[in-house]
């Protein structure tokens, strides 16, 4: 282990980094193997959604806030919808409200899952990650019975959703959400037990509550410090004010908390789904809205639990056939500053696992540049080895 | 064929760069490696660094800031290098043409030897993108 | 959100604020639909309007801020998410001199969102520990804000790059 100096050594990391899959850049002051500061830098994965959006239609716009993230898409589409309904006017059938709640709780399954995987990479244990996504199939094969497709199921429309679910399928998809019940068990049962994970997640990026709240974080990773706001119970939308269900928390603050609530959530969304199947109610799947329909002035706000946390859409229309301003706060912006927080006083070594810990959705590929200020020597270290150096320094 | 690209063809170290993908191609490259579709029975494996990788996979749009990263990453490659593009956006910029920030496809920054079409593509297109990149290399 | 609220917390949070700023401070107040709120103050009231949230109501969730291109003025709307509420706080400033008073000190998590205003919209946040640049390239010319309505996606490439992508 370095000793502990009194030079800083600043590290910038990105924009390709391994936890998830998507890029961002930080910049670490270190001082030996502690993290002193942290900058965050973002807009690598900045294209220019919202300006495009003042220049298509309603419709249009449809497919592209499905393409803002791949993981979380059916999130931004749902609440696209939501709020342009919102300001049009437009009450939504009771059955397209169940549907769209539906498919948020599969998208939600998924996702977590994802993360579970990738999580148990990050920390080297990878029978784990190869376990967890062989399991996701079963939903994702459910996701492309429904929708057509594995990623960016296109389900909804301003007004209701675009398919139905068929009866005759239903015991068929109880069948798999059973399985998936079980298997997230299981896997419940391996976060709590399993010595690797602990030793690499009990402890690690720790936040208080206290200092979550004041940096306003969102979703499990807030609730996994204990701070008990989930959008679904607070600002109820779509069929979350009839669908039973319990908000996740956990008071640890540190990964292993974050893995416990995102497992929780998992199960939770399972019964949730069930639920929805056994009550869903008669009726029309959408209202009428017409692609090159006017929607009248006035303004309007989304709130939906996405997968990684409080999702927000805000629209300003004038009364034309395209909004005047949207805007789309993704959850992960919301989170960055209390990630920065986690990081410092940690090591080096736990850069990763914290990083993937909240779940991040800017995907980063990552080289780590050591720049050493006094002696003027820059040396490299990417991605795998970062891991490898993370895995290798806690054995 | 020569020993070394007899060892190149049959086992390609793979390196992924999300030049500001929305991540659904980048998960379906990642579900490529897992047990059901099992990319690593072609030898192919991902690694992290560019200077261990003979082909890129390279999803996203290229935002401007991500440009130049692109290219560098590219550089670091050692020859002989293939790059294969996967998604619209890669291709063309997908739903994301016309906006402002974006590039538009991935070949006006670095060459692409192979497109696989998809929004996203899903993981058996994706596998047979890099079969026939490594057949049309002489595999 | 330890904050006990009811269904009417949209109309009594909205009294309350304005009785808190001064009815003169307060230019319009909505209701349009249970849990949402919609109140455009006096730019010179935002500090003492967020404090007295964060203070009095316990409201101290910030979703994010908005800014949008009005023309001769800018409008910065500040979201904040509550237990039943959604409640946008909205200011204007003129777009011949586009800047508005920082409140990261009071709610630290605004941090970001004040540098992402500033980027896109243009808007500065005056006393903001750290104005740095956060979305754009570090080679994007000072003073575009691409959000703007003045700019379109090629007149925005010709200006940055000099020439059609």
């Amino acid at each position: 282990m370095v000793k502990v100096s009194d030079r800083e050594f600043s590290i910038p990391i990105g924009p390709q980094h391994p936890a998830l899959k998507e890029p961002a850049s930080f910049l670490f002051k270190v001082d030996g193997e502690v993290v002193v500061d942290v900058e965050p830098r973002v807009g690598y994965n900045h294209r220019g959604i919202e300006k495009a959006m003042e220049a298509r239609t309603y419709i249009q716009n449809l497919y592209i806030t499905e393409r803002v993230c791949g993981i979380c898409s059916n999130a931004h589409q749902t609440n696209y919808a939501q709020t342009v309904e919102d300001v049009a006017g437009i009450t939504v059938p009771p059955r397209a409200k169940y549907i769209r709640t539906f498919i948020s709780e599969l998208e939600r399954i998924h996702s977590h899952l994802l993360w579970v995987g990738v999580a148990a990479h990050e920390i080297g244990f990878d029978t784990l990650f190869y376990y967890v996504w062989r399991d996701r199939e079963v939903v994702m094969d459910l996701l492309e019975m429904i929708s057509g497709n594995r990623v960016n199921y296109a389900m909804n429309t301003i007004g209701g959703v675009r398919r139905d679910l068929s009866k005759e399928n239903f015991p068929k998809y109880h069948k798999m959400l059973d399985i998936l019940a079980e298997r997230t068990k299981f896997y419940a049962g391996i976060a709590t037990n399993e010595k690797t994970i602990l030793g690499r997640a009990a402890g690690v990026g720790y936040l208080s509550k206290a200092d979550m709240k004041r940096l306003c974080g969102v979703g499990p990773n807030a609730r996994a410090s204990g701070v008990d706001y989930d959008v679904r119970r607070d600002n109820p939308h779509l069929a979350y004010d009839e669908v039973p269900f319990n908000v996740v928390t956990n008071e640890g603050g540190d990964v292993l908390a974050n893995v416990l609530v995102r497992i929780g959530e998992t199960v939770e969304s399972v019964g949730m789904c069930k639920y929805v199947l056994d009550h869903l109610p008669e009726g029309p799947i959408r209202e009428k809205f017409s692609p090159m329909a006017k929607v009248q002035e006035g303004e309007a706000i989304g709130y939906f639990e996405a997968q990684r946390g409080e999702l927000v859409h805000y629209i300003q229309s004038r009364g034309d056939v395209k909004p005047y301003r949207y805007k789309i706060r993704a959850p992960t912006l919301a989170n960055i500053p209390s990630l920065a927080e986690k990081l410092k006083g940690g090591y080096i070594a736990d850069i990763p696992i914290v990083l993937a810990g909240i779940d991040p959705c800017f995907s980063c590929t990552d080289r780590m540049v050591f720049v050493d200020e006094d002696k003027e020597k820059t040396w490299e270290m990417d991605g795998e080895q970062l891991r490898r150096y993370g895995i290798e320094w806690y054995k | 064929m020569g020993l070394v690209t007899w060892a190149r063809t049959r086992s390609p170290w793979l390196i992924h760069f999300n030049a500001g993908a929305c991540n659904a191609c980048d998960i379906e490259v990642v579900a490529v490696l897992t047990p059901t579709y099992d990319v690593e029975r072609f030898g192919a494996l991902l690694k992290g660094t560019p200077r261990h990788a003979d082909v890129m996979v390279v999803t996203g749009s290229v935002p401007r800031k991500n440009a130049p990263r692109l290219k560098r990453i590219y550089d670091q490659m050692p020859e002989p290098k293939f790059v294969v593009a996967i998604g619209s956006c890669a291709i063309s910029g997908g739903v994301f043409q016309d906006c402002y920030n974006v590039m538009e496809g991935v070949d006006k920054i670095i060459p692409v030897n192979a497109y696989v079409v998809g929004c996203p593509p899903k993981p058996e297109a994706i596998l047979d993108g890099v079969v026939k990149l490594l057949k049309s290399a002489g595999y | 959100m330890e904050r006990v609220s009811t269904l009417d917390e949209n109309v009594k949070v909205v009294e309350r604020l304005t009785e808190a700023i001064g009815k003169d401070n307060v230019l319009e107040a909505k209701t349009p639909r249970a849990r949402r709120a919609f109140i455009s103050i006096k730019v010179e009231k935002l500090r003492e309007a967020v404090t007295y949230l964060k203070e009095k109501e316990g409201i101290t969730h910030l979703s994010t801020i908005t800014g949008i291109d009005l023309g001769e003025e800018r409008e910065i709307v500040y979201h904040f998410g509550a237990k039943n509420l959604a409640l946008s706080v909205k200011v204007r400033v003129p777009a011949s001199d586009p800047k508005v008073p920082s409140i990261t000190d009071i709610i630290n998590g605004a941090t970001l969102y004040e540098r992402e205003v500033h980027d896109l919209v243009g808007v500065y946040p005056e006393g903001h520990p750290d104005p740095k640049r956060l979305l754009l390239s570090e080679d994007w010319p000072e003073g575009v804000y691409p959000l703007l309505k003045t700019w379109d996606v090629n007149s925005l490439r010709k200006r940055v790059d000099g020439k059609e992508w």
